[in-house]
């Protein structure tokens, strides 16, 4: 870590890389009936890719090893800020009612379709990471606390993480445009599904419902943003103690039923 | 202790950079926004000593649970936190962890490439495998409690 500390080229890289992916600013683009938003944070990951060995040769081997040293630690502050945007609204929450607490559980079935899934697909222990669940900033953070972000693991949340940014907001939107037009789900329950921990998903959700139910707008927001602010609140907790142990009970139930053998570490 | 000195340069350091890109891309003055970061950065450290002290659960756990504490209604000060911490776009702090994350993909490019597309694939299975779960669950309890 001290190593990393030093290694003054990389907090200046960085710094560039930061300024200009924010002088960009954000992008977005209408795709039929959805929104791409394509935020600062995709540019620096974007550019930052490209500084390496194989492209423009900016960093060696060492700053790259020094740099994701640092990642999981700089999350931090960004979960000290998340803590900050739920602890206002504890107590209306904690109003919201059973049918929120409820639908939380249905990270349970992120992992239950997301697990075998991605093990057909041929991945190992990313798995655990990609699919347990929807991978939004503390899901990244914990997983990074507890297995480190270089590891399969962390390959797996991060990927996941990346993916959401980039195809989320449009992904929700088609979503919940689509399910209103089948009519299965009520609107009240698309709305409250929509709260997944991020704020931009809930958003494009929460947004086409609205367009397809007018009558209904002030319902469907004010139960997307509680469902939202209440994954945010339990969204952690939910997965240290609840679908992380349960990913890997699956993840090893699966590979012994697949290989005839538990993984050998 | 070491650990926490480092943690303590490195939350620093990234504050710098992310009050930089705060000014840049979401218009809050560098002084506007230190109280705000100065809390953040406070808020991690007590984490980094909890876990270091207290009991070893992941400091992601503390550091939400401190940020919380402090901005909740009725505790000490807690609007003038949450008046300071908002000075701090949400956004600003994802630029730099990024970019960080970004420097370091470099050397993980190869085992990217391999994973890839199948990531792709399963974060949409995880994107719709969460959202239909919930939405039947939302459905059933309300349906159960007469609200629909």
């Amino acid at each position: 870590m001290t190593d990393a500390i030093k290694n003054v080229k990389v907090h200046l890289v960085v710094l560039v890389l930061v300024c200009v992916s924010e002088l960009i600013g954000i992008l977005k683009f209408d795709v039929g009936p959805g929104t791409l938003v394509l935020l600062p944070m995709l540019y620096a990951v974007f550019l930052g890719t490209f500084l390496g060995p194989k492209f423009l040769k900016v960093v060696n081997d060492k700053d790259m090893l020094d740099s994701s040293t640092l990642v999981s630690l700089t999350l931090m502050l960004l979960m000290a800020r998340y803590g900050t945007l739920v602890g206002p609204k504890f107590f209306e929450i904690l109003k919201a009612g059973p049918a929120l607490i409820l639908q939380e559980f249905g990270n349970i079935g992120t992992l239950v379709i997301g697990i075998p899934i991605a093990m057909f697909l041929g991945l190992r222990r990313e798995a655990v990471g990609a699919a347990h669940s929807i991978a939004r900033e503390p899901n990244v953070a914990l997983i990074g606390d507890i297995y480190g972000l270089d590891s399969p693991e962390g390959r797996g949340v991060m990927g996941v993480y990346i993916c959401g940014t980039v195809f989320g907001t449009i992904f929700y939107g088609l979503a919940a445009s689509f399910l209103s037009v089948l009519d299965v789900f009520h609107p009240y329950a698309l709305a409250m599904a929509a709260g997944v921990g991020s704020a931009s998903m809930m958003t494009a959700t929460v947004g086409s419902l609205s367009a397809h139910y007018p009558a209904m707008a002030d319902k469907i927001q004010a139960f997307g943003v509680a469902s939202n602010t209440l994954s945010g609140l339990d969204g952690v907790y939910m997965s240290m103690f609840i679908a992380l142990p349960l990913s890997n009970k699956l993840y090893n139930l699966l590979y012994r039923l697949r290989f005839g053998k538990t993984e050998e570490a | 202790m070491r650990k926490i000195v480092e943690s303590a340069i490195v939350l620093v350091l990234v504050g710098v950079i992310t009050l930089i890109g705060n000014r840049i891309g979401y218009g809050f003055g560098l002084l506007e926004a230190l109280p705000g970061m100065a809390v953040l950065v406070a808020i991690c450290l007590l984490g980094v000593l909890a876990n270091a002290y207290v009991f070893k659960l992941p400091t992601v756990l503390y550091v939400i649970t401190f940020g919380m504490i402090v901005t909740l209604p009725g505790f000490p000060g807690s609007e003038q936190f949450a008046a300071w911490v908002g000075k701090v776009n949400f956004l600003a702090l994802t630029t730099p962890i990024l970019a960080y994350a970004g420097v370091g993909i470099g050397k993980d490019l190869p085992a990217l490439k391999k994973t890839g597309w199948r990531i792709v694939a399963v974060s949409l299975f995880v994107m719709a495998g969460t959202y239909l779960a919930s939405a039947g669950i939302a459905q059933v309890t309300l349906k159960f409690l007469g609200e629909i």
